[in-house]
């Protein structure tokens, strides 16, 4: 089986070549990388929290509209967050 | 591709005393058929109009142009996650301790990279080892 980054590179070499299924015109994807390297240079991967510091607490609703409650979670063990932009 | 990646390592990490949830800005009413196509076994948490996000300090604004280009796409980001402003997190991957300590931090501004699932069971199996001594 590929390893995630294999798959991200495999789609972005398919999306970029501007071929089906995506047809990406080359101008779509020059902006996409000029967007990139700006919030790069914005210094977000600097500021966003890292390890050492204190995580927030939460407390959201799920696919089932029931509440999860991070203190709930972490008195049951450790926790993998991972912050998805969304499937659109 | 974030998910599936996830959803391989589950009972893994679960053998490890851990568990995976996902926290998106995208509405309840997504997250319940994206979490039914992908058979996932961890939770997705819908985190409105980015509150937890902006404290892990991971939200940026799309500049317009992107946001043009998305909508020519047909990508309706006000839609999905009910963002007017096109706010989004960076793609980012935490351990957290039982402590609430943030033990590893995994983020890139360029969604196109991210970090192996077998990284973050490494990154567990340190926690656990040092639990254990």
């Amino acid at each position: 089986m590929a390893s995630l980054q294999e798959r991200l590179d495999e789609f972005k070499k398919s999306f970029e070549s501007g071929a089906p299924p995506y047809n990406a015109p080359h101008e779509a994807i020059e902006t996409m990388h000029r967007a990139t390297a700006e919030l790069k240079s914005t210094g977000i991967e600097r500021r966003a929290l890292k390890a050492g510091d204190r995580a927030p607490s939460f407390n959201l609703f799920n696919q089932d509209h029931v509440q999860v409650d991070s203190g709930d979670l972490l008195r049951q063990g450790p926790l993998v967050v991972s912050f998805f932009r969304g499937h659109w | 591709m974030e998910l599936e990646a996830l959803q391989q390592i589950d009972s893994e990490v679960r053998a490890l005393g851990a568990q995976i949830v996902v926290i998106t800005p995208e509405l309840e009413r997504y997250t319940r058929a994206l979490h039914k196509k992908l058979n996932l076994t961890f939770d997705i948490l819908t985190d409105l109009h980015l509150k937890i996000a902006e404290q892990f300090r991971l939200v940026f604004t799309l500049p317009d142009y992107l946001r043009d280009l998305y909508k020519s796409f047909g990508s309706t980001l006000d839609r999905f996650n009910d963002e007017p402003e096109y706010r989004l997190p960076i793609p980012a991957r935490y351990v957290i301790d039982t402590g609430g300590v943030i033990r590893a931090a995994d983020l890139n501004a360029d969604y196109t990279i991210r970090s192996e699932p077998s990284e973050t069971l490494r990154q567990l199996r340190t926690l656990s080892a040092a639990a254990a001594d």
